[in-house]
């Protein structure tokens, strides 16, 4: 039960902080089908900038590993910055920009990764070799029974990303600028009537969307494999799409999305431990969060509210 | 002092300008400038760019090589090109079809997985003879290429769901559940992969001996020949077609004018879907024999841009998908003998199908400047 939660934990939180990159992005009125490109990104520029800075920072490994994961939001800004050039300035198709940004990240991040590993390391390899991420284990929460388990064994990037997450919902929902940003996802002419600038609005979110996406690859990047390595790209941001469209385009159901997804895929390994049963049936388990919304959408799909100038060019 | 950007915008127009041919050469000024941020980039690894491109040339088969190892020409190196370019003509033109109706198969990659899985089990572990289990992969591959299609078409119009979503959903649900039933059953041991299909199933025929020399021979490229003809017929003269292409440039129009909007999408969709089978049946049971679990092929993905880069035209997506494919089966020449790495012929495509992506963009500009250099 606890490692279902733990297990859980650790892979809904990044899958959120991308789930609210993306309500960002399409909040504006951007789609933003590249989150999966871009999280990779981020994560390359954070292992990227792990591997380069090992040799300068030394002594203070905590240090190095959230300079890393602010690379990373850097990293995921700078090709979320060509979506958003490629969207609002060239008016290229959202979608297609989408897709076509994906594919420039999973060549750009190998050959970057092989070249960079080959003249600056001297070593064939396509991987940058990461830490473990510091854990802890809080020490009064921790022995609540059941809910306990939230706070064992805990990543420290977990309550970093909560902190962003709540920042970014504030924003979101309480701030002009947040308001500006939906006006924008629902009317940009009224916006632009009110005197805003729709593009500029639209540019800052989907920065706001890479550099998020960019944080919760990094995340995954030190959680899952403690690498970075082109397995990154395994479909968590069409997953995170998964999530915000399940959460109707809203924070708060959308963190209701991650935790089931995370949950039912920790519970499902778990499950398939449990009965001994081949380790393949752990792709059956993969399925059920497309399974359930792909359900979901289908009794719900008129319900469902997305951002009504949602892929609309404005001009 | 203002004669210089003048020469440029003039150029510009001369090449992306209003005109005849205007979409064919937007798409000509898309590979050029790829082809130019290419030479950049080679030259920041200190390559001769040139030489780079004509050695991508010659791996696949255009140019001759200097040495060639036995029972192997230039010869060889164009069918094995045209091999590896069947299932991207497919793919390209399945997107193609369905983009000229409004809607985005972005589900061709898990129709590939769908398709090629259900032909290499019922057929390619099979012991019938070619003469019939060729002909049933096919159909197999059509058949489930099109339900998939209907499925999507069908939900997009009954249940209005965003069929873009649909797809993504679909893609890891196929891939997924395929990689369950390889994994449990008939995997590969030493590979990680499917059991490779018996010759008897396959589309391809390698290492066939033809005039002392050793041949790929991809018998489903004539297929797709007709294919492109057929598709090109099929949306410039025929009734359907019209409606095709009505439905996607205004479908509540459409409705009006009395077309029926749901079954044409529907109906687009069943040839869009089996289009993306066949690709996947000439990808798994033929350039390749098997199938790896847990990946969606990013021939697949590709194919969208590519679509684009062709302009969704039936013989647009026939020359893009031959000039994808040429850096893409080039590359492994030029890599070995130039030390540069592989992975360089996939950035030059992506930064392709960026510029393709924007295309649209070119020509408004060029239509802009065009129109201003007028009124002055």
């Amino acid at each position: 039960m606890d490692s279902i939660i733990i297990e859980g934990i650790a892979f809904s939180i990044p899958l959120f902080i991308i789930a609210i990159g993306g309500i960002y992005s399409e909040g504006s009125g951007v789609i933003n089908l590249a989150l999966e490109g871009l999280l990779g990104f981020g994560a390359f520029a954070g292992g990227l900038s792990y591997a380069l800075l090992s040799s300068v920072i030394t002594g203070n490994p905590l240090l190095l590993i959230y300079a890393s994961l602010a690379f990373a939001m850097v990293g995921g800004a700078l090709l979320a910055s060509l979506h958003a050039l490629m969207c609002i300035k060239f008016k290229a198709n959202q979608v297609i920009s989408g897709v076509v940004i994906n594919m420039l990240s999973v060549a750009l991040t190998a050959f970057l990764a092989n070249q960079i590993n080959a003249s600056v390391f001297g070593q064939p390899s396509n991987k940058f070799l990461l830490e473990i991420f510091p854990k802890v284990t809080v020490p009064l929460l921790s022995r609540i029974p059941i809910l306990g388990a939230v706070f064992t064994d805990l990543y420290t990037f977990i309550p970093i990303i909560v902190a962003v997450a709540i920042l970014m919902a504030y924003i979101y929902y309480k701030t002009p600028f947040g308001m500006h940003i939906r006006a924008c996802g629902d009317n940009p002419h009224a916006v632009a009537a009110a005197g805003g600038n729709v593009m500029k609005i639209r540019f800052v979110s989907v920065l706001v969307s890479g550099a998020l996406a960019g944080l919760g690859g990094m995340c995954f990047a030190y959680s899952i494999s403690t690498t970075f390595s082109p397995n990154i790209y395994m479909g968590f941001g069409y997953l995170a799409i998964a999530a915000y469209i399940f959460g109707s385009w809203k924070i708060s159901r959308t963190f209701l999305a991650c935790i089931l997804f995370g949950f039912a895929r920790s519970a499902g390994y778990v499950l398939v431990q449990k009965l001994e049963l081949p380790s393949s049936f752990g792709d059956l388990v993969l399925t059920l969060p497309y399974i359930v919304t792909l359900v979901l959408l289908l009794f719900f799909s008129s319900k469902t509210k997305a951002p009504r100038a949602l892929g609309d060019v404005y001009e | 002092m203002l004669k210089k950007p003048n020469l440029i915008k003039r150029i510009f127009v001369y090449c992306c300008g209003p005109g005849k041919h205007q979409l064919l050469r937007v798409s000509l000024f898309c590979i050029f400038l790829s082809l130019l941020a290419g030479t950049v980039l080679l030259l920041l690894l200190g390559k001769n760019p040139l030489e780079a491109y004509r050695s991508i040339l010659q791996g696949a088969g255009i140019l001759p090589k200097t040495r060639y190892a036995g029972k192997k020409s230039q010869l060889t190196d164009f069918m094995s090109l045209l091999n590896y370019t069947t299932p991207m003509i497919f793919a390209a033109l399945s997107v193609a079809v369905a983009l000229k109706s409004g809607i985005f198969n972005i589900c061709v990659s898990g129709i590939m997985v769908f398709s090629g899985f259900l032909a290499t089990v019922l057929v390619g572990y099979s012991s019938l003879a070619p003469m019939i289990a060729k002909p049933l992969v096919i159909l197999i591959g059509i058949v489930a290429g099109g339900l998939i299609g209907v499925l999507i078409g069908y939900l997009r119009h009954r249940f209005n769901m965003n069929e873009v979503v649909v797809a993504i959903m679909l893609n890891y649900i196929i891939s997924y559940v395929v990689s369950f039933f390889i994994q449990t059953k008939f995997v590969d041991p030493i590979t990680r992969q499917s059991v490779e299909v018996g010759q008897n199933a396959r589309l391809t025929l390698f290492d066939y001996p033809i005039m002392n020399l050793k041949m790929e021979i991809n018998l489903v490229f004539p297929l797709a020949l007709i294919t492109v003809f057929s598709i090109r017929y099929f949306i410039n003269r025929t009734r359907f077609g019209f409606e095709l292409k009505a439905v996607g440039l205004n479908s509540k129009a459409s409705n009006y004018a009395g077309i029926n909007v749901g079954k044409t999408m529907v109906t687009t969709m069943l040839i869009s879907g089996a289009l993306a089978g066949l690709a996947g049946v000439s990808y798994y049971l033929g350039s390749n024999a098997s199938i790896q679990p847990r990946v969606l092929p990013s021939l697949g993905f590709d194919s969208i841009a590519v679509a684009l880069l062709g302009n969704t035209t039936a013989i647009g997506c026939f020359f893009a998908s031959l000039l994808v494919m040429v850096f893409d089966s080039g590359t492994t020449y030029m890599s070995s003998r130039m030390q540069v790495l592989r992975e360089i012929a996939a950035l030059i495509t992506s930064i392709l199908l960026l510029f393709s992506a924007i295309g649209i963009f070119f020509r408004a500009l060029a239509n802009r400047y065009a129109r201003e250099a007028e009124e002055v």
